[in-house]
């Protein structure tokens, strides 16, 4: 889902920097591009903009940031993502051994929780874009639901929730370790750009946007608050590890991104449960009716809040490449 | 974003004051070949040979009225956009319109976009290009009843006659297409403009405006300010504002649209006026199985040329009190409704700005389309509702169904660089 969004920015970048180095010979900004990203975390999952990366980052890697701050920032986000993987690993495995021990509460349990480190990083995980369509794919990007090619999360959700079964999952569940693992694998020798790092914060609040304040994303398990909070705690994530280079940046700018994590986090309070849990996501109206939704959870005051504040602090998260020099 | 907003501003008006300043120089030098400010300046940026574009201009945004109220060019496209507002407190709120302003006043300007450093988003979407060409765009601030409740401590502001639009006779108002506490109305001849425009309001104030709904459509002109080419057509086939209000008659603006400071409206609405909005869906396919004679008859007028029933020019003037019984045109016909032309009745005049819009078609198949029909008026209560409330019953409802809009308040201009729209809403 997110992975062509993610993949065609970084692309049209690299494009952008060709076109530019083409034009003439200055360039030392503009082939500062995160060719690296596009050419490592490409290699495996699309082979779209491997090519024309490769030789920017060779050539331009170090022109992309000597900011100590970014630098570190950098580091310490590919060590977070690595952990992430590793747990996501651990939590999905909790789920899909259920699935192949035929137990469905226990499946259901733990199908929310197994996605919270996936949707953290979703942004930089999807660069392997080919893991991304095989794990996190919605229904909607096949011609139904028993295309074979519709596997991941919500295969087994649907399968689940709609089938109320485990019966046939077990080889969907099979499935979804094999490509965590390969995700895993690949992730290990991923070299996140800084400005992917930047720009993933912006793309996991326009994830909530688009697909969790719609209720689409968990349409059949209507566990939709999980990947709205893990999105915007990938988003915290980053923003915390380049608060020493916003800072010196723009300080104002990191109080206002600071102040619209505060303010969202305040309105998604009141649906936690005591036991560290989410609300079902039942909306007013609700465009994904479901059997499980016996009261309306959230109403549409609220949605339309949450919808500014996201967009807010869309609008603040989408300067911090600029405020930094990331291209 | 404020602050870069505020920043592209700055440098925007430095450059929006030369390009008028450029403007206002060749004007002047050209004047005595008869070419017009507006002329000079649509030409002077154009390269393609279109000249269809010389009559665009830049419309100027200062003034005692909101200039896309009444415009001294009607375009021909529109566009309503309802928000609602979700400003934390009062002063975000307040610097929402300020900032509404400082956006609506450079886009119809035509004040350059800025450019900044490429790792940033661009400032602008790049619709138009580097410099927006002039294209009688205009854009109206108008609020609804709802901004005026408890949130943000309005409510000893409200004028008088605002209130939530009520069902009124046939209505269906769908909740989705229906009310606000902001509407933004767009008015362009091209496309692009219009979007561009809608695009750049909404990104400048966007933790505090979320979208509720949009209608736009074409055929703005609506019979606005044309004497002489008669009125276009509606979607049903009829003359449609051939006795309208003209945008250049400031007696009858005065008179019919703008509030002024004997209506005893609250202060800062003086030079405002009301705005009626509805979304009126035409069942088309059905009209056009309608025999001509019953059409006629229940608009009241002929299709072809749009006389008056029993007239021969679309200007004439009806005469209903020579025809008490109805025998030419039927008592409950559209047009005799509308407008009885009594003395009485005169005072119900408003300025009507709709347009028509066509949004697909519906679950039957059927094609949605319709009339966004727009009207300012003094008052609600003297102008559309004295209206509405005689058109009720009347056989057209059986070929319409309004299914939404809503009662809104377009705010009174600012005079000159330095205020605000809605600035009176928050003095004290």
């Amino acid at each position: 889902m997110m992975t062509w969004k993610q993949v065609r920015v970084l692309v049209v970048i690299a494009m952008l920097a060709l076109v530019a180095a083409a034009c003439s010979d200055d360039g030392g900004e503009v082939r500062s591009v995160d060719g690296s990203g596009t050419a490592t975390g490409s290699g495996s999952g699309s082979g779209s903009g491997s090519g024309s990366g490769t030789g920017l980052a060779e050539e331009d890697l170090s022109a992309e940031t000597d900011n100590p701050l970014v630098l570190q920032a950098v580091d310490q986000y590919k060590a977070y993502v690595v952990q992430q993987i590793e747990d996501m690993i651990d939590g999905t495995t909790i789920f899909t051994d259920a699935i192949r021990a035929g137990d469905l509460d226990a499946a259901k349990n733990a199908y929310a929780p197994s996605r919270v480190q996936w949707e953290r990083i979703e942004p930089i995980a999807g660069l392997i874009e080919a893991i991304d369509g095989a794990v996190d794919a919605r229904v909607d990007d096949f011609e139904g639901v028993d295309d074979p090619a519709f596997t991941g999360w919500h295969r087994l959700e649907y399968i689940l929730w709609e089938l109320d079964t485990t019966d046939g999952a077990a080889e969907f569940a099979d499935r979804l370790d094999a490509d965590l693992a390969t995700l895993q694998a690949e992730m290990a020798d991923l070299e996140i750009p800084p400005a992917a790092m930047a720009i993933g914060a912006a793309e996991l609040i326009e994830e909530v946007s688009e697909g969790k304040i719609t209720g689409e994303e968990d349409r059949y398990s209507k566990t939709d608050f999980w990947d709205f909070n893990a999105n915007l705690e990938g988003s915290k994530a980053v923003i915390e590890l380049l608060t020493p280079a916003l800072e010196e940046a723009n300080a104002d700018l990191l109080a206002e991104i600071n102040a619209g994590f505060a303010e969202l986090d305040e309105t998604l309070a009141q649906f936690k449960t005591d036991d560290g849990g989410w609300l079902l996501y039942c909306q007013e109206n609700d465009p994904f009716p479901s059997p499980l939704c016996t009261d309306v959870v959230i109403d549409q005051d609220t949605i339309d809040l949450l919808k500014a504040q996201l967009a807010g602090l869309s609008e603040n998260i989408s300067l911090t490449a600029g405020v930094l020099g990331l291209q | 974003m404020t602050r870069e907003s505020s920043r592209a501003g700055e440098a925007g008006r430095q450059s929006g004051l030369s390009r008028r300043q450029f403007i206002k120089t060749g004007a002047a030098g050209a004047a005595f070949v008869g070419l017009s400010a507006a002329t000079l300046g649509a030409c002077s940026t154009r390269s393609d040979g279109d000249d269809t574009t010389s009559a665009k201009q830049y419309l100027d945004f200062y003034g005692e009225h909101q200039t896309g109220i009444a415009p001294p060019v009607v375009p021909a496209l529109g566009l309503m956009a309802s928000f609602k507002a979700l400003s934390p407190d009062r002063a975000s709120l307040q610097q929402t319109f300020v900032e509404l302003t400082d956006e609506v006043e450079g886009l119809m300007s035509g004040r350059p976009i800025p450019t900044r450093d490429e790792a940033y988003p661009p400032v602008d979407s790049g619709l138009l290009g580097a410099t927006p060409e002039p294209d009688n765009l205009s854009i109206v601030v108008s609020v609804g009843s709802s901004l005026f409740d408890e949130r943000f401590g309005l409510a000893d502001k409200v004028p008088n006659e605002l209130v939530r639009m009520p069902f009124l006779a046939n209505d269906r108002l769908d909740p989705n297409r229906s009310h606000g506490d902001v509407l933004l109305s767009i008015d362009a001849e091209n496309p692009d403009t219009v979007q561009f425009a809608l695009r750049q309001l909404m990104r400048r104030r966007r933790r505090d405006l979320v979208l509720e709904w949009v209608v736009d459509g074409y055929t703005r002109g609506g019979g606005v300010n044309d004497g002489t080419a008669g009125a276009p057509r509606n979607l049903m086939g009829f003359k449609d504002g051939t006795a309208n209000l003209a945008t250049d008659d400031d007696a009858s603006l005065d008179r019919f649209v703008w509030v002024d400071d004997s209506d005893g409206e609250p202060s800062w609405a003086v030079g405002g006026s009301y705005q009626a909005v509805r979304i009126i869906r035409m069942f088309v396919e059905f009209w056009d199985r309608t025999p001509l004679a019953e059409q006629e008859a229940i608009m009241g007028r002929h299709k072809d040329t749009g006389a008056p029933l029993g007239m021969e020019s679309e200007f004439d003037t009806p005469n209903f009190s020579n025809d008490g019984g109805g025998d030419r045109t039927p008592l409950d016909a559209h047009i005799r409704l509308a407008n009885p032309r009594t003395a009485e009745t005169e005072k119900n005049l408003m300025l009507r700005r709709g347009f028509h819009y066509t949004r697909g078609y519906d679950a039957a198949g059927r094609l949605d389309q319709g009339l966004a029909f727009v009207s300012y008026q003094r008052s609600l209560n003297d102008g559309f509702l004295a209206v509405q409330g005689r058109l009720s019953g009347e056989p057209l409802e059986e070929y319409i169904l309004p299914e939404g809009g809503g009662f809104f308040y377009a705010l009174p201009g600012v005079p000159e660089p330095g205020g605000y729209l809605g600035e009176g809403l928050f003095a004290a």
